[in-house]
C-alpha cells in the first residue's frame, strides 16, 4: 500500500536527508537504542550536533500533534485532491523499551536550544500545575508509565487503573488505535471527554518530552 | 466517537481569545488553513485551552528557526506522522 520507510531511506541518495530520515525512525520507534555510533555517523553525513537536537525535539514534538490529531480525529484543513489514506489499525503497537538503568555523559541535552528548553519547561509545569479535570496522582502515574515505556525510567511501573494505563498505552505505543472503542471503558465509567482529554494530552506530553531526554541522553552516552 | 472539540467559528470567551490570538501570528501563508480560522491541530486542544499557548509557543521555537531548513523541518515532521500513522 505504502512505501516503508525504511525504503526511502535506502534510496534517498542525498547523505545528509538519509540521516535525518534514519534519525525520525528511530526517535519514533526506539530512542533508547539511540547510541554515540548514531551521532558520529549522522556526523560524517553533514549534520551537527545542533541539528541533531533540532531533528529529535521536532520529531519528538510532532509525535505529540499526531497523537492529540488521532485522539479528537482532527478534520483536514485543507481541500485535497486525493483522499487522505486511512491508519492500519491492525498495525502492531511500537515496542516498548527494556528496562535497563541508563547512564549519559549530558553532552547533547535541549539546552542547547534555550528557546525550545524554556518552552517545554512553561508546558511541563502547566501540566504539573493544573487543578484538573484528572486527578493529580493519576496523572503522575500516567508519565511513570510513559517514562518507563519510553526508556525514561528503569522502574518497572504498572500499577494503578487498568482503564487508564490501557489509554496511556494506546497513546503512547499505537495512537493509530485511538477509536471509539478506545475511549469506552473509561466513559461507561462516567469520564467526561474533558478527562479524557486531559488523559491523552498527559500521556502525549510525558511521551514527547521522555523521548527528547532519552534520544539525546543515548546520543550522548 | 472521538473526543469532543471546539473549533474557531464555535469558540466563545477565552477559547475564542486564544484562537484569535493564534491566528495573529506570523505564518508562512501556506501554513494558514482554507477555512479562515485557526488550524484543526489547534482546536484539537481546545478541551484544555489553557495549554494551547504552551504546546504551540514549542512549536514556534522548532518550526519558525533553524538550524534545520524549512525543508528539512518538513521532512522531519512528515516521515513523524507518517511513522504515526497520523494522516492529518
Amino acid at each position: 500500500m505504502h512505501e516503508p520507510v525504511e525504503a526511502l531511506a535506502e534510496r534517498t541518495h542525498d547523505p545528509r536527508q538519509r540521516a535525518l530520515i534514519e534519525l525520525v525512525l528511530a526517535v519514533t520507534r526506539e530512542p533508547w537504542a539511540l547510541s554515540p555510533t548514531d551521532r558520529e555517523r549522522w556526523h560524517v553525513a553533514g549534520l551537527v550536533d545542533d541539528d541533531l537536537v533540532h531533528a529529535v525535539a521536532l520529531s519528538s514534538y510532532f509525535g505529540h500533534l499526531n497523537r492529540i490529531a488521532d485522539a479528537v480525529a482532527v478534520p483536514l484543513d485543507y481541500a485535497v485532491a486525493l483522499a487522505a489514506p486511512r491508519a492500519d489499525r491492525s498495525a502492531p503497537p511500537l515496542a516498548a523499551a527494556p528496562k535497563v538503568a541508563r547512564t549519559s555523559r549530558g553532552e547533547l541535552t535541549l539546552e542547547r536550544r534555550a528557546t525550545t528548553a524554556a518552552a517545554i519547561a512553561a508546558w511541563r509545569a502547566y501540566l504539573d500545575t493544573k487543578p484538573g479535570p484528572l486527578a493529580r496522582d493519576a496523572r503522575v502515574a500516567i508519565a511513570r508509565w510513559v517514562a518507563g515505556w519510553l526508556g525514561d525510567s528503569a522502574e518497572s511501573v504498572d500499577d494503578g487503573d487498568r482503564d487508564l494505563h490501557r489509554l496511556a498505552e494506546l497513546v503512547t505505543l499505537a495512537p493509530w488505535q485511538l477509536d471509539d472503542a478506545a475511549f469506552e471503558p473509561l466513559r461507561a465509567r462516567g469520564f467526561d471527554d474533558e478527562t479524557l482529554f486531559d488523559a491523552c494530552i498527559t500521556a502525549s506530553s510525558a511521551g514527547a518530552f521522555s523521548r527528547i531526554t532519552v534520544a539525546l541522553a543515548g546520543l550522548s552516552a | 466517537m472521538s473526543l469532543a472539540f471546539v473549533d474557531h467559528a464555535g469558540a466563545t470567551g477565552a477559547l475564542r481569545e486564544i484562537y484569535d490570538r493564534m491566528l495573529a501570528r506570523p505564518l508562512p501563508p501556506v501554513y494558514r488553513p482554507q477555512h479562515g480560522g485557526a488550524p484543526g491541530i489547534i482546536t484539537a486542544h481546545s478541551l484544555d485551552p489553557e495549554i494551547i499557548p504552551k504546546v504551540f509557543g514549542t512549536s514556534s521555537t522548532l518550526n519558525g528557526a533553524g538550524p534545520l531548513a524549512w525543508h528539512e523541518r518538513e521532512l522531519v515532521n512528515a516521515l513523524t506522522s507518517r511513522l504515526n500513522q497520523c494522516f492529518y
